[in-house]
């Protein structure tokens, strides 16, 4: 036993050196080579299929960035690595950074993880361009003027979205409303954002339930039940994974969804599982930034639309967008930099420099990072229908907000802000 | 739902001495695997209300892998518990890993067969049948456990198994062959628990380590390897979770726990514990 065990550890630590060894013999730095962009992906629990879907968006940006010969010439090489606990994340980061050698990284959803991965892109000098994890509150916290980390948007968008378009559709309609969110700092501020835009908007609402199920949570017949008791006008939900599908097939279950109003912010996210048996017409849907059947896209949206749906028998969601944007950003940084430094390829400074302002292609329309590294797009929300050639629900009309109007300006409070509105 | 698992994790404990963490990935599994066989059905032409024998035979088809898995638990039978918990856990990871090799990240569901029964209306209330129907296969269970191990003569090798191995070995029981089965019943419960409770929810990754966690909560409050306690423990969790939600949603984990610590206080071995237990 102890001699298989010792044999063993030998082996594995001859492995261990042999693998490491092509690493440290790498030329990975410099002008010359590839370009490497390590890849922040979840793979396991909630997160997974946002990750997953992040992951191909970054994939389809570089194939098309590589196919037309590059980023000044350089081709871009992928480093995929996982993202997990914010502490393992971290680690994961590091190795990038130190042993890869990464020119920028790119990814990222939990905001645990976004929290403990802004400090330690500071600490690390590596670029970090957000997919989302980089909520409000904690951010603005923990990472008050970011060098190297460039964030997504804000985590109200969609609600301040969502509820823009509830005070148009059904303002005088409803008066009672209710709220079951996930319980975590996405959910809570969606809830207080929609709450303070009802208020702003002279709505004389009451709040009947406040429910907070765990994040991935799997039933909600007793949250359903006390919806049924609490006979709400109206049901706010900012669910994004598989509760979203479950909660809306339990709701409809128990006639919930017959009378009700739904205002789903972020339930596009998984609109594949939105099947039509249970999910109403008429519900307020919204889709991140990015709407897989949106009648304005693009050429190239639907060129990405087409290669998704091909190669993974799935309509895309927000999430590829997101890891786009970061990959075409960062090449077109690069190239304004270059053009100032005389066509060279520039220095890391120059390079966040230019990523200042950046604007890019996206699949969803022009975005761009701010000048305080807050990323800019446009959101796609609109009420749900059935009618299409598909299982599930889409919507129709949509309508498209762009973060000029639904996020907060640099330097100036959430609640501040909305109440400067003028409604 | 939470009693099948609850029950198999005590089945498999009382005999075995198993602490199995492995019982949620079960539950995944099952679900799965009934999505999977529904689908595959209504696709050949199954009316919709035939729905349910295909899933429960889904469920106790894939307790085949109830066999293999106690064979590669046999060396730790008589090892620390920490073992155990180690390595079940390790069957979890995996098993995560299987149901995404194999079912992709996505949630998984059945569409519309969930409302195949019609619902009922009770007073103002209304009611899919289909919970009923699960209500009634989760009471039938129950009865047919306690039946079981209560008359048939393999259950009470199998209770002689729990209550002394090594006289019920002395006895002539072939030990291994009892452990093989009990194990794969305790398979099944958590893999039939699954198949049916997918109708009415999505399968989903986590969904197996959400389980585990109310499972030993239900094991604590009920007693280790008691079957009525794992019913009751079931239905006090299920029960004041609901109650929880509607009057104080704030609480609703707080309160189960609140009820564990109080059973260890009070009845540290669980409300239905054996006394030589």
């Amino acid at each position: 036993m102890r001699l298989t065990r010792r044999r063993f550890l030998t082996l594995s630590g001859a492995g261990g050196l042999a693998a490491a060894l092509p690493l440290d013999a790498a030329p990975a730095f410099g002008q010359s080579g590839p370009v490497r962009v390590g890849v922040l992906a979840a793979k396991a629990g909630v997160t997974a299929p946002v990750g997953e879907s992040g992951l191909r968006g970054v994939q389809f940006a570089t194939d098309r960035i590589n196919a037309a010969g590059g980023i000044l010439g350089r081709k871009v090489e992928l480093i995929v690595e996982e993202e997990s606990s914010p502490k393992d994340t971290v680690e994961r980061f590091r190795k990038l950074a130190l042993s890869d050698k990464v020119d920028v990284v790119s990814g990222a959803i939990s905001t645990g993880v976004g929290l403990a991965l802004g400090p330690a892109a500071e600490e690390m000098k590596t670029i970090w361009l957000a997919w989302d994890a980089t909520t409000q509150k904690g951010v603005e916290e923990t990472m008050p003027k970011p060098k190297y980390s460039f964030r997504s948007t804000d985590n109200e968008c969609e609600a301040v979205m969502a509820s823009i378009i509830t005070a148009r559709q059904w303002k005088g309609k409803f008066k009672t409303v209710a709220g079951i969110n996930p319980d975590y700092s996405y959910g809570r501020d969606n809830w207080a954002a929609f709450l303070a835009i009802m208020k702003k908007y002279g709505m004389e609402i009451q709040v009947v339930s406040e429910l907070w199920p765990k994040l991935g949570a799997t039933d909600f017949t007793s949250h359903v039940a006390t919806l049924v008791q609490a006979k709400p006008d109206l049901i706010f939900s900012c669910f994004w994974a598989g509760d979203t599908p479950i909660f809306l097939k339990q709701a409809h279950a128990a006639g919930l969804t017959k009378s009700t109003k739904l205002v789903l912010t972020t339930g596009g996210g998984v609109h594949e599982s939105l099947k039509k048996d249970f999910t109403p017409e008429g519900a307020i849907l919204g889709y991140n930034c990015f709407y897989f059947e949106n009648p304005k896209a693009s050429a190239l949206a639907k060129e990405f639309t087409r290669w998704h749906s091909e190669k993974f028998k799935e309509w895309p969601n927000y999430e590829s967008d997101h890891g786009y944007f970061t990959i075409v950003a960062y090449k077109a940084a690069v190239e304004r930099a270059a053009k100032a430094a005389g066509g060279k390829w520039p220095a890391q400074d120059a390079i966040i420099q230019a990523l200042e302002g950046v604007e890019a292609e996206s699949l969803s329309g022009p975005r761009r990072y701010r000048e305080d590294h807050i990323m800019e797009a446009a959101f796609f929300q609109g009420l749900t229908t059935h009618k299409n050639r598909h299982d599930f629900v889409t919507i129709d009309p949509v309508e498209s907000m762009t973060t000029k109007q639904i996020q907060k300006p640099s330097g100036v409070g959430l609640y501040d802000w909305i109440n400067g509105w003028k409604v | 739902m939470l009693f099948l698992v609850a029950a198999g994790l005590q089945l498999v404990f009382g005999v075995q001495k198993i602490l199995n963490l492995a019982c949620g990935s079960f539950y995944a599994l099952g679900a799965y695997a009934g999505v999977s066989a529904v689908r595959w059905a209504l696709g050949a032409g199954l009316p919709a209300p035939l729905f349910l024998p295909v899933l429960l035979g889904a469920g106790l088809a894939l307790a085949a892998i109830g066999p293999v898995i106690e064979r590669l638990l046999r060396p730790i039978y008589d090892r620390d518990e920490s073992f155990q918990l180690l390595l079940t856990f390790a069957l979890v990871l995996m098993f995560e890993d299987v149901i995404r090799f194999f079912w992709g990240t996505a949630p998984h569901q059945l569409g519309n067969v969930y409302l195949a029964f019609g619902q009922l209306r009770i007073g103002a209330l209304t009611v899919p049948t289909y919970n009923l129907v699960v209500i009634a296969a989760g009471a039938g269970i129950a009865a047919g456990m306690g039946w079981f191990l209560a008359r048939t003569r393999f259950g009470r090798i199998v209770r002689a198994t729990a209550e002394n191995r090594e006289m019920a070995e002395a006895m002539g029981v072939d030990m291994t062959r009892v452990y093989t089965r009990v194990f794969t019943l305790g398979v099944a419960l958590g893999t039939v628990g699954g198949a049916l409770v997918i109708p009415a929810t999505a399968a989903v990754n986590e969904m197996g380590i959400d389980l585990i966690v109310e499972a030993f909560a239900v094991v604590v409050i009920g007693g280790l390897g008691s079957m009525r306690g794992a019913f009751a423990g079931a239905l006090i969790v299920g029960v004041v979770k609901a109650v929880a939600i509607a009057t104080w949603p704030e609480v609703e984990m707080l309160a189960i726990y609140v009820i564990v610590i109080a059973v260890l206080v009070l009845r540290p071995a669980g409300l239905f514990a054996r006394a030589t237990a």
